[in-house]
């Protein structure tokens, strides 16, 4: 065992000769690897800075103007291209459908800040091809539908969108585009130019391309449906149910027999709907140029609604988490239009939502379907006007709906529905719904601290300003979000983008530990959630179910009160958020909507692929999380064995160190190392939690160099049948980084860690397989071992009896507290699953090693 | 007692409408203009305390700005703000006595105090 380093280098020689060529085609040296993975993470450092500084910008506390967004932007994008760059080097081109959706959300971004138009594209699209990002092609409100039915997976009527280029081919088929650049030229916009460009449009032809592009859309419509299937053609402007409403301004035409020139006249009437006096005034009020609009329409069948309504997914003005559903037998036109005599519910949202209030309507007249085409308002029957047009059941059906819809779009929404005569519920439009922001008014703050307890003051970063109520939600697990309550106060000791999954629902946000540039802190900034971070000992002093009230002002003070301050919260908007009023705020600061929300938010989901990115901070989140996965399977094929060192330990863990750069102190003597010549980060932190007295059992691990292993290096396969001595444990080690394989007995353990004085780029990833003994102790154990790994804030998954934990971006000091634990407990482990003889154990035995006990 | 008058003049629409709406919240009258020849038709007519003007506009730009209301009331303050921020625009402006100088996307609360002394000092 004297001559590891000698062993390892002639045999790494003798492996690079046998590898030479065709097997080896692909083997980067680890430096390099290793260089690669730090470009990738210096530019993604840069651009989350960008993507907070804009947030910040943008938040409305600042004046700002295009230029700014414009600068801060191309400097993102060159930062994101770049790291795409490295990122492809470093992870061999397997992710190279990337780019393809960097170039997606950048042509969105593109349109909004430098007004670039993208190029003629499809006529007419169908719901199940729209895809997120075509919102600029298909309307505002055909895009949403799209969402529904395509990634939500709900019921949505089948159909086709009219895309913007159908429009712009229509007008200037037929000249029209003239006339609406003269609008206007002699002061104000007149009625009758208004009406001149509608009876253009209501006679004009269609042009020969898209009249044989919508028969072929309506024959292979109709091949979905049998016996009458009429459609209702919709209005979708590009800004429509966006930013901006546009309730009720454009024309709808209900009931269309599902034939050409029925659709294309219904489809020339909803296009001149767009020119009217009041889209007019809308346009101008808005600070829009009715000149550049363009309208997308919407062919969908009719549902042969039984039911139909409205469903507010937060009332508004009303109490909060109720959501609001309206409600009258037959089409919902009269409810989207203000009939009052309509049925409504309450129902209070949570994890068993209940019907709280019921109004039941007269509901004398209702709109039907006409018997050939339109529609038409008859008495309802006397057994059915004043008779609930819901059951119990379906109105929490309902409310569930609107429940997911909401969770989806992270904000409350305005749906329409309808409720065919199947008893099945159709989603007919969604969109955003403002409802006024509980804020705090400021300059409370001194005079309460009179009379109102303090349980918190003077700590921590205050990352959204603000202040909310409700009860404390302390989070030991990550698991525990599933069961996290609307409106409670999260309180935490780590930050993670894992609270994106709460953000509906979660009040106010405070963390013992974290920074204001994380993953979560944008995603709170963008929801304006009020939030603490690095309050250090916040979880141990709030308690799990009390009420509290977090003030957090402008100036970065923060306070906690105990019970809920009502005089704190009022409904009163703080300044940021009445600048949503402002029409031209919300223009420039819907670009954000591409930047900066998080949509990747679990590495474990399956939407963690690329095509799942719609947001640059997505694209960055996917870049960082498969780096590092880049980086260790760099370190596992690629690791430069030959420089290895043998390290000497007072415990027998027989680990070879290869140092890549600043791992090793530069003065050590010899072919072995010591403790004392470790300067890696990471490395020493596991090291000395290994050697922590008493949690390696020297006296029940058998020492045979067999046990050593190997690594997971791939040395032991090239050479199988070769000598025991081959078996070691290796650590690819740097200053800041640690990859380090080990196997006792018949147990695999792999880390990867990478420790420095940014937080953000910190990540620890431990795996953990294998066990000798029989399945049951082995389960035992992996459960033991997922229990301490969550105590200190891991997120677990466990696959048969592999155990992946991942925990990133907590500090340096955090960081290493958490490793020292980790390497105690590999050495803890070993041995474990001999002593877990029965299901109590795993609980004694954790409360044991986090109680710093580890004799067994 | 009268409210101050504060005149906004920028050349982008969401610039005049967020200080608008932050200063009226102050209690200041308010009132702004897309470029600087209208801007200066209002100021024949009405005395304005403090002009916040952007430096690089169209036409009439902020330097020429500052030159009449120095001419037409050399107590009322002018504040330039500027995407382009740079040491020569900033001695230009200042040379021409400016009151302050603000490099976008400038603080509101920065401007706000700015404003407060300006006022203070007059």
């Amino acid at each position: 065992m004297k001559d590891f380093a000698g062993y390892t280098a002639r045999l790494v020689k003798k492996a690079g000769k046998l590898f030479a060529g065709r097997f080896c085609r692909d083997r980067v040296p680890l430096p390099v690897v290793f260089g690669r993975f730090r470009r990738v993470l210096e530019n993604h450092n840069r651009a989350i800075e960008i993507i907070t500084d804009m947030g910040e910008k943008l938040g409305g506390d600042y004046l700002f103007d295009i230029t700014y967004l414009r600068r801060a932007y191309t400097e993102l994008r060159e930062n994101i291209n770049d790291s795409i760059e490295s990122f492809g080097l470093l992870t061999q081109g397997k992710y190279s459908g990337l780019k393809a959706i960097f170039g997606r959300i950048d042509r969105e971004i593109n349109r909004l800040l430098f007004d670039e138009v993208p190029a003629s594209r499809e006529m007419v699209l169908f719901f199940e091809d729209i895809t997120w990002d075509r919102g600029s092609e298909t309307g505002g409100k055909n895009a949403n539908l799209a969402v529904l039915k395509n990634e939500l997976k709900l019921s949505v009527p089948d159909g086709f969108s009219l895309t913007t280029s159908a429009f712009t081919e229509f007008i200037r088929h037929n000249g029209i585009d003239a006339k609406i650049a003269a609008l206007g030229q002699d002061g104000d916009i007149t009625e009758e130019e208004l009406m001149d460009i509608r009876s253009a449009i209501l006679r004009g032809e269609m042009p020969p391309a898209l009249n044989k592009e919508i028969g072929e859309a309506i024959k292979k419509l109709g091949t979905r449906c049998s016996g009458h299937c009429p459609l209702a053609v919709r209005s979708s402007a590009v800004e429509e149910d966006g930013e901006y409403s546009f309730a009720g301004q454009y024309e709808s035409v209900l009931n269309v027999p599902l034939g050409e020139a029925a659709v294309e006249d219904a489809y020339r009437q909803v296009l001149a709907s767009l020119f009217t006096e009041k889209s007019a005034a809308y346009h101008r009020q808005a600070g829009l140029d009715i000149k550049n609009a363009r309208m997308a329409v919407g062919c969908l069948f009719m549902v042969d609604a039984a039911v139909s309504g409205v469903l507010y997914s937060e009332n508004p003005g009303g109490e909060r988490n109720t959501q609001l559903i309206s409600a009258t037998w037959g089409l919902g036109k009269s409810i989207v239009e203000g009939q009052t005599d309509a049925d409504s519910y309450l129902i209070r949202k949570g994890g068993q939502p209940v019907i709280t209030q019921k109004k039941t309507g007269r509901k004398n007249s209702m709109v039907v379907n006409g018997e050939r085409s339109g529609i038409d308002i008859v008495s309802t029957p006397s057994n059915m006007a004043g008779k609930s047009s819901l059951t119990d059941e379906q109105a929490l059906d309902l409310a569930a709906l609107g429940a997911r819809i909401e969770a989806y779009f992270r904000t409350p929404q305005d749906i329409e529905w309808a409720l065919d005569r199947e008893g099945r519920f159709s989603l007919l439009q969604t969109r955003p719904l403002r409802v006024a922001e509980q804020t705090l008014r400021s300059g409370r703050a001194k005079e309460l601290k009179q009379y109102v307890p303090v349980l918190l003051e003077a700590k921590g970063l205050v990352v959204q300003p603000g202040a909310a109520a409700g009860k404390v939600f302390l989070l030991r697990h990550m698991d525990d979000l599933d069961h996290f309550p609307r409106g409670a106060v999260l309180v935490a000791h780590h930050d993670s983008s894992n609270f994106v999954r709460v953000m509906p629902f979660v009040s106010a946000i405070i963390t013992d530990v974290g920074t204001p540039t994380s993953h979560m802190a944008s995603v709170c900034r963008e929801f304006r959630i009020p939030a603490l971070v690095n309050a250090g000992d916040a979880s141990s002093i709030l308690r799990h179910g009390q009420e509290v009230t977090l003030l957090a002002d402008d100036e970065g003070n923060a306070i906690v009160y105990e019970g809920i301050v009502d005089t704190l919260i009022d409904h009163v908007r703080s300044g940021s958020a009445k600048m949503d009023e402002l029409y031209e705020f919300r223009k420039k600061r819907y670009v954000l909507r591409f930047i900066s929300p998080l949509n990747l938010i679990d590495p474990l989901l399956d939407n963690f692929v690329p095509e799942g990115c719609k947001t640059m901070h997505d694209i960055l989140r996917f870049i960082h999380e498969k780096s590092v996965a880049g980086l260790i399977e760099g370190a596992r094929d690629g690791g430069q064995a030959s420089s290895a060192v043998k390290l000497e330990l007072p415990i027998p863990a027989g680990i070879m160190v290869a140092d890549i750069g600043g791992g090793i102190r530069e003065q050590y003597e010899g072919r072995s190392v010591s403790f004392e010549d470790i300067v890696s980060i990471p490395f020493r932190a596991i090291l000395k939690g290994m050697m922590h007295p008493g949690a390696w059992h020297a006296d029940t691990v058998s020492l045979g160099a067999q046990d050593f292993f190997s690594s997971m290096m791939r040395m032991p396969d090239i050479v199988s049948d070769s000598s025991d001595y081959l078996r070691y444990n290796v650590a690819v080690i740097s200053h800041d980084y640690v990859n380090l394989n080990l196997r006792f007995g018949y147990h695999y353990n792999m880390m990867d860690c990478f420790c420095s004085d940014n937080a953000r780029n910190n990540h620890i990833y431990f795996r953990f397989a294998g066990g000798a003994t029989d399945i049951l102790k082995r389960s035992r154990r992996l459960e033991l071992i997922a229990r301490i790994l969550r105590e200190f804030g891991f997120t677990i998954k466990i696959k048969g009896d592999l155990i992946i934990a991942r925990l990133s971006n907590i500090s340096r000091e955090e960081m290493e507290k958490i490793l020292d634990q980790t390497g105690r407990l590999i050495a803890f482990a070993r041995q474990l699953d001999a002593v877990l003889h029965d299901e109590a154990s795993v609980e004694r035995y954790a409360r044991k090693f986090m109680g710093g006990e580890y004799i067994l | 007692m009268d409210r101050y008058r504060v005149m906004i003049i920028d050349d982008e629409k969401i610039v005049g409408d967020m200080a608008k709406m932050s200063l009226e919240r102050e209690g200041y009258l308010v009132e702004t203009f897309l470029n600087g020849e209208p801007a200066l038709a209002r100021l024949k007519e009405e005395r304005f305390d403090v002009v916040v003007t952007d430096l690089k506009m169209k036409g009439v730009d902020g330097m020429e700005v500052l030159r009449t209301v120095k001419e037409l009331y050399p107590d009322t303050k002018v504040i330039m703000i500027t995407a382009f921020a740079n040491l020569d625009t900033a001695i230009e402006a200042l040379r021409g006595d400016v009151h302050d100088f603000f490099p976008k996307p400038v603080k509101i609360r920065e401007l706000k105090v700015s404003i407060e002394r300006a006022l203070g000092s007059r």
